[in-house]
């Protein structure tokens, strides 16, 4: 199936054309926040008042993404998100509790929900077909993909609008890091590899594709194939599971022009990646995205979009070094991407 | 009525708007400032936290939150009836 059209928000420039990756935005922190576009170009001003951030930067990606494909009415709209909308659910918790759970402060409550982008958007459009949100974890922007491959594969839909969002608040931030999953002190995004030690960097972000059966005359790319897998229990069954996916796909990775792997700067998160780049990945040229984005649920999507990007374009965005691949147009990315070493993910990627 | 223009406009986030762009007498739904039931209800909300009154019968709603004035003098007749 084809990939027809993309928007991004991210914590780089992503979102205006002439800008994608020009030069890296550097973030002294161990949170990197999304570059907001102006919404008011996107989204009726007199719905901008209700929306949070995660809401606008969704219904914007969504629109874009729709204004790029030259598409008003998608078949279907599927949207994936781990955490949801957690800016209205923080308010509105945190409101109940100085109100001693007497009032709820209902725009914030109403929505909450991890489904409200995905309505947002279908009641913008005012799109009355399949709209579902999928929130799975480290494989909700997976889950949302899949659903839309099989609506297209059973020619339920044309065409789907498919995204994942996902955002980082002061309180949810708070929170991961007593967990443990972020590095203590500020660190700056474009030296996350440099040094092993404990924890990544947060990130969020907005990414929206539109997936058709049919190629069109503005195709980004062709999305070949999609797997998941969970929770392996070493560094041989992810080996096993990548060559199987291949071996699906009738390709070498000889073949493959790029891997995107999904290193995020933590020392045992990346031990994995390193692995492979040892092992079976020793031939091939990977780039890292996630000093890009920072790390959360649904960075898989930044991944897809970046891979989408590169095979439109033939080369690596200028944030990139160029000096370790040919002259030859990228035409073959394979995505191979972990969160937190539990949910696996495997995209494979080709120009039109 | 500043006050409680500036309170609308905090509770309902209406970014756009200064006290003095909502008239005393304006309509607050519809054809007026365009407010809808969801508004009612942060309304409804906002009474309860800035002035610890609970709307008791739903069907004052209308004739309440009518314009920024009625809001004012429901406030107030509450205020006196309590105090």
């Amino acid at each position: 199936m084809y990939i027809i059209a993309t928007a991004n928000i991210s914590p780089q420039n992503t979102f205006e054309q002439n800008e994608v990756l020009k030069n890296i935005v550097e973030y002294n922190s161990n949170q990197l926040t999304c570059i907001e576009p102006d919404y008011k170009s996107f989204i009726d001003a007199k719905l901008i008042r209700r929306m949070s951030r995660i809401i606008k930067m969704g219904v914007t990606a969504a629109t874009k993404c729709l204004q790029n494909a030259g598409v008003s009415q998608p078949d279907a709209i599927v949207t994936g998100t781990a955490y949801g909308c957690l800016e209205d659910t923080g308010l509105f918790l945190t409101k109940m509790v100085e109100y001693n759970e007497e009032l709820l402060t209902p725009t914030a409550f109403i929505q909450s929900t991890h489904n409200t982008i995905g309505g947002q958007i279908g009641l913008m459009l005012q799109c009355h077909n399949y709209n579902n949100a999928f929130v799975h974890r480290g494989f909700s922007f997976e889950s949302a993909l899949q659903d839309a491959i099989m609506l297209l594969q059973e020619n339920e839909a044309q065409n789907v609008l498919v995204g994942a969002i996902d955002e980082i608040t002061n309180t949810s931030h708070t929170i991961l890091s007593r967990l443990g999953l972020y590095k203590q002190g500020n660190i700056c995004n474009s030296n996350l590899f440099a040094k092993k030690s404990k924890g990544t960097i947060a990130g969020e972000g907005s990414s929206f594709f539109l997936l058709a059966n049919e190629p069109t005359e503005n195709n980004c790319a062709k999305l070949n194939a999609l797997h998941t897998f969970y929770k392996p229990n070493n560094v041989s069954e992810i080996e096993g599971s990548i060559n199987n996916f291949l071996i699906e796909n009738a390709i070498l990775l000889k073949n493959i022009d790029l891997i995107i792997v999904g290193k995020n700067g933590d020392a045992t998160n990346d031990d994995v990646y390193e692995e492979l780049e040892k092992s079976i990945f020793k031939n091939n040229v990977t780039i890292n995205y996630k000093h890009l984005c920072g790390e959360y649920p649904t960075a898989a999507a930044f991944a897809l979009w970046l891979a989408t990007d590169i095979v439109k374009e033939g080369k690596l965005p200028a944030v990139y070094l160029k000096n370790e691949l040919s002259e030859n147009p990228i035409k073959s990315i394979l995505v191979y991407t972990n969160y937190q070493n539990i949910h696996h993910t495997l995209l494979l990627i080709s120009a039109c | 009525m500043t006050d409680l223009k500036l309170q609308i406009i905090a509770q309902l986030n209406l970014q756009d708007l200064k006290p003095e762009d909502i008239g005393d007498d304006q309509s607050l739904f519809v054809d007026g400032l365009g407010l809808d039931s969801i508004d009612a209800l942060e309304l409804i909300v906002l009474l309860q936290q800035q002035y610890k009154i609970k709307l008791a019968n739903a069907d004052e709603g209308p004739a309440v939150f009518k314009t920024v004035r009625t809001m004012a003098e429901y406030i107030t007749a509450h205020q006196a009836t309590n105090s």
